[in-house]
């Protein structure tokens, strides 16, 4: 899942060129609650991410550099590697499976905690909005306890990876929002 | 001796971060109106008008009025979305509720959703700031005009006032904030928050 990101990051932004203005760490962790939804279309091939991949994208005369976190228990401690020097953080939910949004939930109010993070403004991507029974928006703000952030700039948009749907107005979001002075 | 404790708690108090939630209905102009205020009254650059979408979440504005730390929790206004609203009232100094005056046909549906917020008790005491926005467009109603068109029962009771505002082009800006900052000094509810976070073992944050 990780892998269609990365791809579709560097596919829909890889070949464009823009001066870059200044470079974003952008921190992008991914997280892996699927392996038995993969089996659609062409998306078959993708792997959950082991270890982590590394981009350099750019959008909107921001170049980000996008860490792509394996998203599994036995390699959660290691996100902590990639926290400094973050502006943002993408957290990516699988809106679908209601009984891991628990464990989502955790994790992500785990890391909001660091103090590495601290500044870092929060875009969280309802995934597989292509699923029936995908929770919508305002039902995954309402799992993930989003209401709790309160001292950082925040944003959720519905997404759906394999259709590329949502990623624009989510980077849109996110890149206003870093230019504007962030959280 | 009063002098140095009345001063010492004038010190605290300009160190004290003041909330203000920025609520209302889709589409009124909340982020406009936060752009317009961080540019006011910071250096920062505020977005281009065509470069706001509707928020899905928090944004914040951090700036000073007076001497007063002000932080501005600008929440989304989709129907869907209301519902975190409330989860952020218990931490809010005052409330400014945005209302786009140029558009009577949504006065229904903000002074419903306005209500909602002033029955809510997290709310208590807190003072309301109502914007008629959009004052650059030729059809927005005034001020006093939108106090009418919304007819809100249980005002009195608040410390409350209508303000004629343009985010788009600033008309009313300073007014708002310099009125708002005035009325969170004498506040009840700020005397309170204050002493929960003191009592909290936080002190002034």
């Amino acid at each position: 899942m990780g892998l269609v990101f990365t791809k579709l990051f560097s596919s829909l932004f890889g070949n464009i060129y823009y001066s870059f203005c200044f470079v974003v760490n952008l921190l992008v962790i991914l997280v892996h609650f699927l392996s038995d939804r993969l089996q659609m279309g062409e998306v078959v091939s993708t792997i959950p991410t082991i270890g982590f991949n590394v981009e350099t994208v750019q959008y909107n005369n921001i170049k980000f550099q996008v860490w792509d976190l394996g998203g599994q228990t036995s390699i959660r401690p290691y996100w902590r590697c990639y926290f400094p020097n973050t502006q943002a953080i993408i957290y990516v939910v699988d809106s679908s499976d209601t009984d891991r949004l628990v464990i989502a939930k955790e994790e992500f109010h785990a890391i909001l905690e660091e103090e590495e993070l601290k500044g870092a403004v929060v875009l969280i991507f309802a995934n597989k909005q292509d699923l029936p029974g995908a929770l919508d928006d305002a039902a995954v703000t309402e799992s993930l306890e989003l209401h709790k952030i309160k001292n950082r700039q925040w944003s959720i948009f519905k997404t759906s990876a394999i259709k590329g749907e949502g990623l624009f107005e989510g980077l849109d979001w996110l890149s206003n929002t870093l230019k504007s002075g962030g959280g | 001796m009063f002098s140095l404790f009345y001063g010492l708690w004038k010190y605290l108090f300009s160190k004290m971060e003041l909330h203000v939630l920025i609520l209302g209905i889709d589409k009124a102009g909340k982020t406009t109106l936060l752009e317009r205020m961080k540019s006011v009254y910071s250096n920062i650059e505020s977005l281009p008008h065509d470069r706001i979408v509707p928020t899905v979440g928090l944004n914040i504005g951090r700036i000073e009025v007076a001497n007063r730390k002000l932080v501005f929790w600008d929440l989304g206004g989709q129907p869907g979305l209301r519902s975190i609203w409330e989860k952020y009232y218990e931490e809010a100094h005052a409330v400014v509720f945005v209302v786009d005056a140029a558009c009577p046909s949504k006065f229904e549906d903000a002074k419903s959703a306005l209500e909602k917020v002033l029955r809510h008790e997290d709310l208590q005491g807190a003072p309301l700031l109502i914007l008629a926005n959009k004052q650059d467009l030729p059809q927005a109603v005034s001020a006093d005009e939108l106090a009418r068109c919304l007819d809100l029962k249980k005002l009195e009771e608040r410390v409350h006032m209508f303000e004629a505002v343009s985010a788009y082009d600033g008309i009313g800006i300073r007014e708002s904030a310099e009125w708002l900052v005035e009325v969170m000094e004498k506040s009840k509810r700020t005397e309170m928050l204050r002493a929960r976070a003191g009592a909290m073992g936080q002190g002034p944050a």
